[in-house]
């Protein structure tokens, strides 16, 4: 009697318990439903991603007469993904026939305008474009190809995207994602239960949750609103946040949210989220442009990046975009047909760190920008920002640095330490950066030694020492200058005798050899005089952002800087006395097109025109003649360059800077710990920096004498001037520039010493009688 | 004395003549103001006309931004004409012309101090041509005149005039 009343308290309390619970399950429910209607709702409603900026390279000006040849036309415009067809269609594809190339353009955007799609067609020579035309057969006196797409600004470790409208998405995509993802998308609401059911019995019987099961709209809503973690609670969230977006938004607007969320590759921090970015991550072109097996891969990806990484994981990804083919054709999206000659495609996916990604050049240009915009500006507004990039330059210079790095240890005995080095191209005239290398491993973001390496700049520093000297119009070019032992006696009592790096003495010397010979003590002789002052003001003047130490040591080099220091120096040698300061963006503009800011070119006159026209024809000796004759071996023969070698001490650091008509460059070689190379700035950097040079196509320096200076002949090793009667028996005749009314001594010997150049005047005088 | 009049007379009588190398001389006495070009005037009883040695010319596809420029500049977008100026810069970095018209839009988008600093450029590179060089010095003088320096604005003018006159 005892037990049956209490156990039918127990029954009753249970049962009554049970209710509870229900009741206060389900009143949970619908509470925790009302909340997460509320956050889904407002989250997406004002939905805007987080747009990374996008920085592109400068686009290639087409004209009749510029330097390109059919194959470097083809180089480029494989670079920017267009396609090489029998007959043009659609944008971004080619059709070239002998020596004719036909171009369908995309629409661009460029930083001051908006293009439409348009077709051209090119005649191209060996060397140059002779013909430019538009589709109706009209001359078209210049036009740009597309600006190249070179990376983009994403947080660190965050989210990198390109948004693209349903306009842009090719139609057969949603199609492909519902076949293989999500089959009753267009009818349910937001969630599966039949899917679900399915993948819950998978994955009880293998014990683990694993099967997916998920509609895209769960999908979505774990990318966008929660973590990866896969929990009971999570699932049972996910599917109430999904059918609260499925009652609030439209299939189509899901879609679109889809295809721009969804996660599909990484890359180092980046993780690249969105078809759009997906497409030009994997196969370097824009969504609308990717065709059927392209198209299968990315839907294949969706499933596990990671596992299904085509570049690390071929097979799988081919195995699976196969699958996602026959999916698609057992539901009539595509034909068999189609879907079998996709099937037999290969990949195409691009390699990574062949193109398109240029870290070193980028993180210049991120901290360019860091000086005006925010990083929440960089990272989040889709700012275009246009860049002076030249991808053709920078794949030169990369290439070549490795290869000549490469060289250059296997000539010595091995090491553990793996030699380095850095180049900065410009184009002086604007101070435009048209290539940065930031060491031998490209394509890794690591030490950028072209903005960070700073380091003793030896005889770099030579050239304006010399222009100091020239600007007291107490020397000129021929001046004879002694190079013997020197004694200084510094101020803590010590002494500093420096020593040529041949450990010997010249003796008189004119001011052209010392240079071009890069001769220690003839350059310390004339730095005392004029005062190491002056030239640490030069020094300034021209660029360099930190007072050096006014030791005498800096006339020979104790003075750090880094690559791109060096390339601003000398822009001002090879821009006739302007400095322009180094720029590599060149405007930037808002998501919406409006132009937000321009770095637009600006000249500062820091030295006489004539002045640097002496010290570039010094500098044109040490090609010639001096420590950089050896570029003249891989140089062509009609190409007038000016540079100086740079060796520090215990040859740390090689360095070599110079300039032709249209390029200056800087290169650095050395190792990171600061270890003896054993090269000169001769032997190793000038071995990249002429083959780099030589590679770039690049145009004579070629700057006329200025008005208040004259050329004459002198003799090279005693800087006694050679008149017309005078024989050049050694050759070691070379032509210079002094100023105009300069008293030159001349070479005993010879015919008509009445006034410089007077015979060879009558000369050229009775020449032109004659020939009349 | 007798010495520079020799050097001024020899350098003037083959240019007048010729126009290789050593006639670029001539042009330094024009346009310097330095003892020997005043003796080279007495000397040949008339102010030397400079001889040019080269001439400078836009090429086609420079020529079409510059007139892409000019619309621009005439729009009051002197961004964009800066931008498409540059484009010719780039094609043609040694062309004094290029810079005389990128100085001409500094100048009227208000950066005088640039455009001054583009005109002498230009001065520099226009070396040999005398139409070029006046070109370059006329923009120096504008620029010069908007800075409210007048006298030097004048001499400037007047230099460009000596060049090449209206």
């Amino acid at each position: 009697m005892v037990r049956r009343p209490r156990k039918y308290r127990l029954r009753r309390l249970l049962l009554g318990g049970v209710l509870g619970v229900l009741v206060a399950g389900v009143v949970l429910v619908g509470l925790f439903y009302i909340y997460v209607d509320h956050v889904v709702t407002q989250q997406f409603q004002g939905r805007r991603w987080t747009l990374p900026a996008q920085v592109f390279a400068a686009p290639l000006e087409l004209y009749v007469g510029a330097p390109l040849s059919l194959s470097d036309l083809t180089a480029e415009l494989a670079r920017l993904q267009y396609r090489a067809r029998d007959k043009l269609d659609r944008p971004g594809s080619y059709h070239l026939q002998n020596d004719r190339i036909e171009i369908a353009l995309r629409a661009t955007r460029f930083a001051d305008e908006m293009r439409a799609a348009q077709t051209l067609s090119i005649a191209a020579g060996a060397r140059s474009i002779e013909v430019l035309r538009d589709s109706g057969g009209h001359d078209l006196p210049i036009l740009r190809l597309d600006p190249l797409l070179i990376g983009s600004i994403f947080p660190t470790h965050g989210e990198d995207r390109i948004v693209v409208t349903p306009a842009e998405v090719p139609a057969l995509l949603p199609a492909a994602l519902k076949a293989v993802e999500d089959r009753k998308f267009d009818t349910h609401h937001g969630v599966d239960p039949a899917a679900v059911a399915r993948a819950m019995w998978i994955d009880l019987r293998s014990h683990q949750i694993a099967q997916g099961g998920s509609t895209l709209t769960q999908q979505l809503v774990k990318s966008y609103f929660l973590d990866s973690r896969q929990t009971i609670g999570r699932k049972a969230r996910e599917a109430l946040m999904a059918i609260a977006l499925e009652s609030h938004f439209s299939k189509t607007d899901l879609m679109n949210a889809y295809i721009n969320e969804i996660y599909l590759g990484q890359d180092g921090d980046r993780a690249v989220h969105g078809f759009g970015l997906a497409s030009q991550f994997y196969f370097g072109k824009p969504l609308g442009e990717i065709e059927l097996s392209e198209l299968s891969l990315l839907v294949a990806i969706v499933r596990g990046p990671s596992y299904y990484d085509p570049r690390r994981h071929p097979e799988r990804a081919l195995a699976r975009r196969n699958l996602v083919l026959k999916l698609m054709a057992d539901l009539s999206v595509i034909t068999p047909q189609d879907a079998q000659s996709a099937s037999s495609r290969p990949l195409g996916v691009t390699s990574r760190g062949a193109g398109a990604y240029y870290p070193s050049y980028l993180d210049f240009v991120r901290r360019t920008l860091r000086r005006d915009y925010r990083d929440s500006d960089l990272t989040q507004e889709g700012l275009k920002i246009f860049t002076s990039l030249e991808p053709r330059a920078q794949d030169e210079a990369e290439q070549t640095l490795d290869r000549e790095l490469t060289r250059l240890e296997r000539s010595r005995r091995p090491t553990n330490a793996s030699l380095d080095g850095a180049i900065v191209i410009t184009a002086p005239a604007s101070g435009d950066v048209i290539a940065i290398v930031g060491g031998r491993r490209v394509g890794y973001s690591g030490f950028n030694r072209a903005l960070d390496a700073a380091r003793p700049i030896g005889s770099l520093v030579k050239p304006f020492v010399y222009l100091t000297a020239l600007e007291t119009h107490r020397y000129n070019l021929a001046s004879i200058v002694q190079d013997a032992p020197v004694d200084i006696r510094l101020p803590n009592g010590g002494h500093w005798r420096p020593v040529n790096f041949t450990h010997q003495t010249y003796g008189p010397v004119p001011l052209v050899r010392a240079l071009a010979e890069s001769l220690n003590l003839a350059t310390v002789a004339v730095g005392m005089d004029i005062g190491v002052t002056h030239v640490a003001q030069t020094l300034q003047r021209f660029g360099l952002e930190r007072a050096p130490a006014q030791v005498p040591a800096l006339l020979l080099g104790a003075v750090n800087a880094t690559p791109v220091e060096v390339a601003q120096l000398y822009t001002g040698l090879a821009n006739g006395g302007y400095r322009t300061p180094l720029r590599a963006v060149r405007a930037v503009i808002s998501a919406s097109g409006e132009p937000l800011k321009a770095f637009p070119l600006e000249l500062t006159p820091i030295a006489q025109p004539d002045v640097v026209f002496e010290v570039d024809q010094m500098m044109q000796q040490v090609i010639e003649r001096g420590t950089g004759r050896a570029a003249r071996t891989v140089l062509p023969a009609d190409l007038v360059v000016v540079g100086k070698s740079g060796s520090t001490s215990d040859l740390r650091d090689s360095w070599f800077a110079g300039f032709s008509g249209s390029h200056l460059e800087v290169v650095w070689v050395g190792y990171d710990d600061n270890h003896p190379t054993g090269f000169t700035g001769a032997a190793a950097a000038l071995a990249v920096w002429s083959r780099v040079l030589a590679g770039l196509g690049t145009t004579s320096w070629s700057a006329a004498t200025p008005e208040s200076l004259t050329d004459v002949s002198i003799d090279y090793l005693t800087g006694l001037q050679l008149e017309a009667g005078c024989k050049d028996k050694n050759n070691d005749a070379i032509r210079i520039a002094v100023p105009v009314s300069t008293q030159l001594a001349k070479q005993p010997g010879c015919v008509g010493a009445l006034e410089p150049g007077f015979a060879e005047r009558v000369g050229e005088r009775l020449r032109a009688i004659i020939h009349k | 004395m007798m010495r520079q009049v020799l050097i001024a007379l020899l350098l003037v009588v083959p240019a007048a003549c010729s126009l290789t190398r050593g006639a670029r001389n001539p042009a330094a006495a024009a346009a310097s103001s330095e003892a020997a070009p005043a003796d080279a005037e007495a000397a040949a009883n008339a102010p030397a006309p400079p001889a040019p040695t080269r001439q400078y010319h836009l090429s086609g596809a420079a020529s079409a931004l510059v007139t892409q420029a000019h619309a621009r500049a005439a729009a009051g977008d002197y961004p964009a004409a800066t931008a498409t100026l540059e484009r010719a810069l780039r094609i043609e970095p040694e062309n004094p012309l290029t810079w005389i018209e990128l100085g001409r839009v500094q100048l009227a988008a208000g950066n005088a101090a640039q455009a001054d600093n583009m005109g002498h450029k230009a001065v520099a590179l226009a070396s040999g041509d005398p139409n070029a060089q006046a070109a370059a010095w006329r923009l120096i003088s504008d620029a010069l005149r908007v800075r409210g320096r007048n006298q030097e604005a004048a001499t400037a003018s007047a230099r460009a005039d000596t060049l090449a006159p209206h």
